[in-house]
């Protein structure tokens, strides 16, 4: 069984590789590229897969998992510059792809408290036509 | 018979809440996170309305293509993927909240309504701005038109 759950921050990034030329960036990112930055409301999904405890009939404890998110994803990503205030992007570019195997990073290891959940995905939806999902590596 | 016909965009951008006739101190008191001197940023819905005498022939009261033209060229194009403080000239020294941001909105649109359509047609009556989704702020233009001054 899956269960989910979702999170909203606002945050601004500039989609610009320090490896590639001014033309190459405005050619891989368009308008995204301009060093000045844009922004974004995102949506985080998370899905932990586990199955519920036969007492308390709930795979994890929610509030833990707000915690989690609160503590490990917000506290780091809401009301930021993400190239700037986000350790992860120094040399790292913020798109959307690597912001969900960020998330997926700084939470997994936190999930599980009991041995009866473990992370299943990261959703990062940047607009509500784009979303990623990452799924750890195989 | 008058309609009232509303139309949604979109766009991306960045921004910082920062009075300038304030002290940096009373500033992050009073806008807290969103004061942060890097910026954030949102997904920007602008909701433009207007009203208009149906066409007996078309059936439309406004014609959408030269909306969705003004919209590109007066909000869009200068907003999207755009740090508002640091690239729209109104905000340059001014604070882009969402009321200042819909008030804008609604005079970039106004200055040149009269160019784009005629006395008898469309009038803009109203600016919906959603800085996020549970935050939004309206404008209606009456009484801060240029047609009064």
């Amino acid at each position: 069984m899956i269960i989910s759950k979702k999170v909203e921050f606002s945050a601004s990034h500039i989609c610009r590789s320090p490896q590639l030329s001014d033309e190459e960036n405005l050619r891989v990112y368009g308008a995204a590229s301009n060093p000045h930055s844009h922004g974004h409301n995102y949506i985080v999904q998370v899905a932990i897969e586990g199955e519920p405890d036969p007492v308390t009939g709930m795979i994890l404890d929610l509030k833990h998992l707000k915690d989690i998110l609160e503590d490990r994803i917000l506290k780091v990503y809401d009301h930021r510059l993400l190239n700037v205030e986000v350790d992860s992007f120094a040399n790292t570019v913020p798109t959307v792809e690597n912001m969900a195997i960020d998330m997926w990073k700084r939470i997994e290891a936190h999930i599980d408290a009991t041995g009866r959940a473990r992370l299943f995905s990261v959703q990062v939806h940047e607009t509500s036509e784009l979303f990623v999902e990452y799924r750890g590596e195989a | 018979m008058t309609v009232h016909l509303s139309r949604k965009y979109g766009f991306f951008a960045a921004h910082r809440l920062h009075a300038p006739g304030l002290s940096d101190e009373a500033n992050r008191a009073l806008y807290g996170k969103c004061n942060n001197p890097n910026g954030h940023g949102h997904n920007y819905e602008v909701e433009v309305t207007v009203a208009g005498k149906v066409d007996p022939v078309t059936g439309r009261s406004i014609d959408l293509n030269l909306l969705d033209a003004l919209c590109e060229q007066q909000i869009l194009a200068p907003f999207r993927y755009r740090n508002l403080n640091k690239e729209v000239a109104e905000f340059l020294t001014g604070n882009p909240t969402t009321e200042n941001l819909a008030t804008v909105v609604d005079d970039r649109l106004r200055a040149v309504w009269n160019e784009w359509f005629s006395a008898a047609g469309p009038k803009l009556e109203k600016i919906r701005i959603w800085e996020t989704e549970r935050n939004i702020c309206q404008v209606e233009g009456q009484g801060r038109t240029q047609h009064e001054s």
